[in-house]
This record gives structure tokens, C-alpha cells and sequence, in this order.
């Protein structure tokens, strides 16, 4: 073998280890987003599930107190029932997005009754709700800040064609259109 | 061939060595680059246990370390003396790599850091070389006493501090025997580079790796600072040693009845948060107040379900200088300059090629 040839063969080689560099690095960080995707999305379930077993604490803790205030309690026990584990996503965020407005139109009607939010219970309760709320909002951002990510991956080069070739598919995101969310029927 | 032929050939595989050096270095940045672009940044306040990127200012936690060649305080240094007329030189060159444990603060709160097996990526604060005439440089500030030191100095230490004379640094000894350990100050003539990266308090970084419970960590004490020894308490033969030690009563069963006094917390680097046994002759010491404890306590005692950041097999620690933003840039930066790397390889492996077959001659 001639100097030459072995030069342009020391190229190719070159030039080929650096594609199949590209395209299995591009490969498993499409893998690592895809399981970053399936865990945020997981723990938003987890913040999720959390919410609904305290909803009904909630209610029953203002109930007697506040019975001249049904609508916004039966607004919040309808929004909880709605709630399915194995709803699809989109699902998932209309009706997680009328339980928080449910849950702000209860707490907001019980800042008018000093005897409820003065209660232990109650406070506990609604601090409790309030940190899942910030809880649930902050992991939705970083649940689509994931998505987002992945969307665009799989959607620019080099993984394009990776995406073509393995059939992956755009993610959806955890949100719902202003149209879809569903506005509880209490008047305040 | 000849002289000059000989010399270009030389310099025509540097070239390709250096060029697949490069490369290699670009692969690497490449996947950190990825690594931090592809993970969305957590709220501490709000983290979830798992593969996590945060992204704050660090601040101290228990200690601070003092760099060797600024003496500047710090969480993390990486610092290098090279000796010779250029870097290509190996004699005695050396160098020293510390870490320990800190806290990563954003708006929301903050999350204990335990560093070790950390991948690190600091920028380099100090960068120089000893004159013409071998005189140091003038940023140069060796480190005389300890590397480790309080993250607060009270003002009566502070004025100790001050008082202490120290000895003047030999070639026989140094003070801490480390990095500096037989360097006496001045060159001698010969040359030195210095060299040193640190990541100090107030410092914004991206941390990417794994939240966990603090009670999961196999070894808190190992996991807090990275002193490169490579060997922690969970290697089969050390936990067989300890659990010996531990039969033959040579271990302690807790931190009271092993180190007495210095295992008050707030003795001996600040104010002690409940009287400690002294000498009767010994002044006594003022004990902090209920603040200051309160501040110790948070700072000393981690509650065992509390997420904190580490090191796992699967997610190794990476601990970025800047937004995350700035360090995937920088990163990618590396890769380009890969990229670059392999057209200078190819290009040298090319023109040796020729220079081989004779046709620069002809």
C-alpha cells in the first residue's frame, strides 16, 4: 500500500468514526430524553395523585362549616372525580387544570369564613394542596421543558433521520387550550 | 531523508497527534454539551429524586478549602506546576485535585452537594509563568497553613490568625505536604508554569446527576470531598477492615466517644453550640447563641430523607462553571475545536503522505 493511499484511508476512517460517533451519541440522547420525558412525567402523576387523596380530607374538613357554599364544593368533588390514572395526557391536563381552579375558588370563598381558615386542620390542609399546587406547576414546566427538547431533537439534524429510521414520534404536551379547560359553574 | 525533511515529518505527526487529541477531547465535550442541553433545569425547592440539572450559586457547607497557589478560598481546585522551558517538559511537574461538599442555592432553596467522582469543569483563575530572571509571578500567594478552613472566621480567630508567625517555606518541607511539598519559593532560574482552576462561593454552576435521599448514600463521609484516592469505605477490603477494627474495639461506636470535644458541633471552627469539657485551667469557651446553633445544626446535620446531589454509577456528578446555557456552549465549543482537530489530522497525515513518497522534494 502506497503512503497516499494509506493517508486517504486514514481519512475515511477518520471521517467515519466521527459520523458513527455522531449517530450513536445522537442515538442514546435521544434514549436518555425519552426516559427524562417518562420520569417527569411520572412524578407529575405522583404530585397528581397526591392532590386527589387530599381533596376529599379538604372538603369534609369545611363542609359543615361552609354549607351555604355548595357550588364551590361541588365544583371541587366533581373536578377530583374526574381524575383518571390512565387518562390520556391531554386529559390528564384539563381536568388538572379545573381542579386547580376549583381548588383557588375554595380557597378564596374560605378567606371569607375566619372560623374555617383559622382551624388546624384546615390550614395544614390548604398549605398542604398549596405545596402540591406549586409542586404540580414547577414539574409540568419541567415536564415540557423535556418535551420540548425532544420535539426539537428528533425534529433537527443529526437525529432526523434517526427519527425517520426508529419512527419516533413528538411528545405531547402536558397542557390544555384555553377552550378545553373547564371553568367551574360557582359564581363567587 | 533529510535534516529538514526529517523535521517536517516530525512536526507533520505531531500534527496528526495533536489533531486526534483534539478530537478526542470534542467527542467528550460533545456528550457533556448533550448531557447538560438535554436535561431540563429542576427548582431545588420542588426536585424529585432521579437524574436532575440544577442550576444556582454554590455556597459553603461545613468547610472551605484554601487553593495552593493563591491561597484564595474555595469548594473545588485543580492546580499544576510545571517545570521547564514548556509544557512538553515532564520532570517534576505536579498537581493537586480537592473537592468538598457545598450547597447549591436558586430561588427557591437549596440542596447539599457531595462530590465525589465529579466531573468538573472549572474555569482557570490563575494562569502564569516565572520571569526572564525566574522571578515568581506576581499573582503567585503560595499557601502557608492548612488547606482546609472555616467558612467563618470569628473575629478572635481571625486575630489569631493574624498573630500566628509561620515558618518560611524550605525545599525540605512544606507546610501541608501536598502540591507545594519541596517547592521553596523562587525558581532557582528554571522555569514554572502555574496553573489553577477553582470554583469558589458565589460562583454560578450547573450540576447535572442524581437527587437521592441522604440516608441512601453508602458513605457520606467518602461522598463529601474528593481527594482523588479512589478507594472508599464501601471497597470489600477497607469495610472488612473497618468491621475488624470495629470487633477489636479499636473503632468507635459514635462521634462523642471517638473524638471527645471536636465532636460538638461548632468546637474548634466557630462557637461550640453546648459547653464542652475542658482543662480546668483551660480559659473557658463562650458557646453560641441560640442562633448560631440553629445555623451549625442546618449546616451540620442533615435530615436522612432530604434529597441531595451525588454521584451514582449511573449518573456521574457533572459539576459546570455558568448557566446552563453558558456551559453546554462552552462544551460545544470543545467539539468545534474536535472538529477542527480531525482536519488538522487529516490534513498532516496527508502531507506526510506526500513528503514520504518524495513529492515535496521533487
Amino acid at each position: 500500500m502506497t503512503p497516499s493511499s494509506m493517508a486517504a484511508l486514514f481519512a475515511v476512517a477518520l471521517v467515519a468514526v466521527i459520523v458513527g460517533f455522531i449517530l450513536v451519541a445522537s442515538y442514546n440522547a435521544v434514549m436518555a430524553l425519552r426516559q427524562r420525558t417518562d420520569k417527569a412525567w411520572s412524578n407529575i402523576d405522583v404530585a397528581l395523585k397526591q392532590r386527589h387523596d387530599q381533596l376529599p380530607a379538604l372538603v369534609a374538613a369545611v363542609r359543615g362549616v361552609m354549607a351555604f357554599e355548595q357550588d364551590v364544593l361541588t365544583e371541587v368533588t366533581r373536578a377530583r372525580a374526574a381524575y383518571s390514572p390512565d387518562e390520556p395526557i391531554r386529559d390528564k391536563a384539563i381536568h388538572a387544570e379545573a381542579t386547580t381552579t376549583a381548588v383557588r375558588s375554595l380557597f378564596a370563598v374560605v378567606e371569607a369564613y375566619p372560623a374555617v381558615k383559622s382551624h388546624g386542620n384546615v390550614l395544614d390542609l390548604q398549605n398542604e394542596i398549596e405545596r402540591l399546587e406549586a409542586m404540580i406547576a414547577d414539574r409540568r414546566e419541567l415536564y415540557n421543558d423535556q418535551v420540548y427538547r425532544y420535539n426539537t431533537r428528533i425534529s433537527t439534524l443529526p437525529t432526523l433521520p434517526l427519527a425517520w429510521l426508529f419512527g419516533w414520534a413528538p411528545r405531547e404536551f402536558f397542557a390544555a387550550s384555553p377552550d378545553e379547560v373547564l371553568r367551574p359553574e360557582a359564581t363567587l | 531523508m533529510e535534516g529538514s525533511g526529517f523535521q517536517l515529518a516530525v512536526l507533520l505527526t505531531a500534527g496528526v497527534i495533536a489533531g486526534l487529541w483534539l478530537l478526542a477531547r470534542g467527542m467528550g465535550g460533545y456528550r457533556t454539551a448533550t448531557r447538560i442541553g438535554d436535561t431540563g433545569t429542576s427548582r431545588i425547592a420542588t426536585i424529585a429524586a432521579g437524574e436532575v440539572r440544577v442550576s444556582g450559586r454554590i455556597e459553603a457547607a461545613e468547610v472551605m478549602l484554601i487553593s495552593p497557589l493563591q491561597s484564595a478560598p474555595c469548594l473545588y481546585y485543580r492546580s499544576s506546576i510545571v517545570s521547564g522551558d514548556d509544557d512538553l517538559v515532564v520532570g517534576d511537574d505536579r498537581s493537586e485535585e480537592r473537592a468538598v461538599g457545598f450547597r447549591i442555592v436558586d430561588e427557591t432553596g437549596d440542596i447539599r452537594v457531595f462530590p465525589r467522582g465529579a466531573r468538573w469543569d472549572a474555569p482557570t483563575r490563575f494562569d502564569d509563568r516565572t520571569g526572564m530572571f525566574g522571578e515568581e509571578p506576581a499573582g503567585l500567594s503560595r499557601r502557608t497553613g492548612s488547606a482546609i478552613g472555616p467558612t467563618e472566621v470569628d473575629q478572635e480567630a481571625a486575630i489569631a490568625a493574624l498573630l500566628t508567625v509561620r515558618p518560611v517555606a524550605t525545599d525540605e518541607a512544606e507546610a501541608d505536604g501536598s502540591l507545594l511539598s519541596g517547592f521553596s519559593a523562587g525558581s532557582g532560574g528554571r522555569s514554572r508554569h502555574y496553573r489553577e482552576a477553582r470554583l469558589a462561593p458565589g460562583d454560578e454552576v450547573t450540576i447535572v446527576g442524581r437527587a437521592m435521599p441522604f440516608s441512601d448514600l453508602a458513605d457520606p463521609t467518602e461522598a463529601d470531598a474528593a481527594y482523588g484516592s479512589g478507594v472508599g469505605t464501601d471497597d470489600p477490603e477497607v469495610a472488612a477492615d473497618i468491621a475488624e477494627a470495629r470487633e477489636a474495639g479499636l473503632l468507635a461506636d459514635d462521634p462523642e466517644e471517638a473524638w471527645g470535644n471536636a465532636a460538638i458541633p461548632g468546637f474548634g471552627i466557630g462557637r461550640p453550640v453546648r459547653a464542652p469539657e475542658l482543662d480546668p485551667e483551660a480559659d473557658a469557651l463562650r458557646l453560641g447563641t441560640a442562633e448560631d446553633a440553629a445555623r451549625t445544626e442546618r449546616r451540620f446535620a442533615i435530615v436522612p430523607g432530604a434529597l441531595v446531589l451525588a454521584s451514582a454509577p449511573d449518573v456521574p456528578l457533572l459539576i459546570a462553571h455558568g448557566m446552563p446555557g453558558v456551559a453546554a456552549g462552552r462544551n460545544q465549543g470543545t467539539f468545534m475545536v474536535g472538529l477542527l482537530g480531525a482536519v488538522l489530522a487529516i490534513g498532516s497525515a496527508m502531507a506526510l503522505a506526500i513528503l514520504v513518497s518524495g513529492g515535496f522534494g521533487s
